[in-house]
């Protein structure tokens, strides 16, 4: 979670991850951030990423974000 | 210069002789020399555009890694600055995707869209010049990497200028990564021989199946296509059968010359291929042609746009009105269906690439949004879905779909290829297979043997990597002289299958003017 954290924190400074639960839902996370999100999951936790994965409610929150990532390191 | 001119094997000895005879350190310089050498080739007006594409793209990289050391030197609790600076740096990105895609557009599509609106076409004709959607793609890519921080920005503009326009893959691509190559492109080699030898044995592959048969394969093609009102709906499938194993042999066999030729410099690129013959489903298939292209569009425009505030309110409204898994697929069904759309028109600006984007796009989110049903079809046929004869059977169902996606992206225009489509199951004219008309395309019996042969050849060589093999792993381990014979044998097929004729001149690569 930690490693999560401070990767959401790098790429956007000014959002309070620890308690925000609609970052896909309420647009706070924009096109580049996603970008940037998704590519670091993939490049520093090593996991894959499915078509079915790209949804919001896996990304609205950092517990969300952690949970996918658990889900696809089996 | 053609890859399969004797100009350009002169060159490629000429700027392997002169890599490795050079010490390490210098050795890309070379390899610039060379490329923009082979640019140049290509007429004086594209440089103009290889050039605007690398200034902008490296100047970007040099003010985002600029922008990014700033942020990283404030405070961590000074949000305002940091948010600040973040913002600059999402106008650069801004910027130059405008810039470079803009230029994309003007020079790719702005007489469609004129057409489109019934507006008079621009006075002025813009050059599409050698491979710029290849490197301008390739080029963005990184500027989005260097807003990501992935790796930091190059800060000598000529190595920079390298890894956008390294000769081999100016052509027809693959799209690489900067974190992938640019690292080997300016690290010495040392003159290693096994990877000349596998460099050598990749290209000859791919001259095989440019040569001996796409080539042989294109004189239907182009006779059928060309004059398509005269043939009757067999003769007409053959024709894109034909046109099926054109496009396969000649961007894949391009490809391999590619990577080959580079192989030689010791520097691996990106795979572009992976046996999309036996491809299980059309999503399947995309995974396994044209891999880089695909992967820039996942990284680029289906992850970002999947979780946009858009998609992710239409998400909301979907789950509510339907339910299921249906309901909560939705957005990315739609995200999926733009890039499948998106890379249609990359092909190009006509209506029938547009119609191609639908088919593929259109197929692929249809999969996706009725996978529920078929799950429950396959339980209910009681289908063994890891059995050969259902395997056997979705990539028969995938070869179909790919075919008739075919005939839209050779026929001249929309009604031609409806036309075709409907003659091929109206008015088929079996006969014609074997009366001796296909024999009157402009391949004689010989060569049509040829095609045939060559095609078993590259099914079978696909059919045992596909099993986990490795041609070029497995003649390591024979004898010194079947390696050579592996070398010698191929060279003497396209050498003497490969030309047609004294007078005749190789065409260029289909994919090359896209």
């Amino acid at each position: 979670m930690e490693q999560l954290l401070r990767i959401l924190n790098e790429t956007c400074p000014g959002i309070d991850f620890e308690n925000e639960t609609a970052l896909i839902d309420d647009g706070i996370l924009e096109s580049l951030d996603i970008v940037t999100i998704v590519g670091e999951i993939i490049d520093e936790f090593g996991v894959e990423l499915n078509v079915d994965d790209l949804l919001p409610e896996n990304f609205n929150s950092v517990q969300a974000m952690m949970a996918l990532i658990d889900s696809r390191r089996g | 210069m053609s890859f399969t001119s004797g100009t350009f094997l002169v060159f490629v000895l000429a700027a392997l002789a002169a890599y490795y005879l050079t010490p390490k350190r210098y050795q890309w310089i070379i390899l610039l020399i060379a490329s923009y050498g082979f640019y140049l080739t290509g007429g004086v007006g594209a440089m103009g555009y290889l050039l605007f594409t690398t200034l902008t793209t490296w100047l970007a990289g040099r003010v985002l890694g600029a922008l990014s050391d700033r942020r990283k030197a404030l405070p961590k609790e000074d949000k305002v600055r940091q948010e600040r600076i973040k913002r600059r740096k999402k106008w650069v990105v801004l910027a130059i995707l405008l810039a470079n895609f803009g230029l994309l557009y003007a020079v790719k599509y702005l007489d469609f869209t004129a057409d489109l609106l019934h507006l008079p076409r621009p006075g002025f004709e813009l050059l599409l010049p050698l491979g710029l959607s290849f490197y301008m793609f390739q080029s963005v890519g990184y500027v989005i990497d260097c807003y990501r921080g992935k790796y930091p920005p190059e800060k000598n503009l000529a190595k920079f200028a390298l890894f956008v326009s390294f000769f081999p893959q100016m052509v027809q691509g693959p799209i690489s990564r900067f974190g992938d190559l640019a690292p080997q492109l300016t690290a010495g080699k040392g003159f290693d021989a096994d990877q000349v030898k596998y460099g050598i044995q990749l290209a000859m592959w791919g001259y095989f199946k440019k040569l001996v048969i796409s080539d042989r394969a294109g004189v239907i093609v182009a006779t059928v296509f060309g004059n398509y009102t005269q043939y009757r709906g067999a003769m007409i499938f053959a024709a894109v059968l034909f046109y099926c194993i054109q496009l396969y042999c000649d961007f894949s066999g391009g490809i391999d010359i590619t990577r080959g030729v580079a192989q030689m410099f010791g520097i691996h690129l990106a795979e572009n291929f992976r046996r999309p013959l036996f491809a299980t489903s059309l999503a399947d298939y995309w995974r396994r042609w044209h891999i880089t292209l695909g992967q820039w569009m996942r990284d680029y425009v289906f992850y970002p746009m999947s979780l946009s505030k858009p998609l992710a309110r239409l998400g909301k409204w979907t789950r509510r009105h339907i339910k299921g898994k249906l309901g909560k697929i939705i957005p990315t069904s739609i995200a999926t269906f733009t890039v499948y759309f998106f890379i249609g028109i990359w092909h190009g600006a006509e209506l029938r690439y547009f119609l191609f984007g639908f088919w593929n796009g259109g197929i692929i989110t249809a999969s996706l949004l009725l996978e529920g049903w078929f799950q429950r079809w396959r339980e209910g046929l009681r289908i063994k879905t890891d059995s050969l004869p259902w395997k056997l059977f979705q990539m028969a169902r995938t070869w179909a779909l790919v075919f008739l996606g075919r005939y839209l992206t050779r026929a001249g225009s929309v009604s031609s290829a409806l036309w075709m489509m409907k003659m091929t199951v109206l008015d088929p004219e079996v006969a014609a297979l074997w009366d001796g008309r296909m024999l009157a395309l402009g391949l004689n019996g010989w060569d049509m043997a040829v095609v045939f042969l060559g095609v078993a050849v590259v099914l079978a060589v696909e059919l045992y990597q596909e099993r986990g093999g490795h041609i070029r792993i497995a003649l390591e381990r024979r004898h010194w002289a079947v390696q050579w014979l592996a070398i010698l044998i191929p060279l003497a097929v396209i050498v003497v299958l490969g030309a047609m004729g004294g007078d005749y001149i190789a065409p260029g690569f289909i994919y090359q003017q896209y």
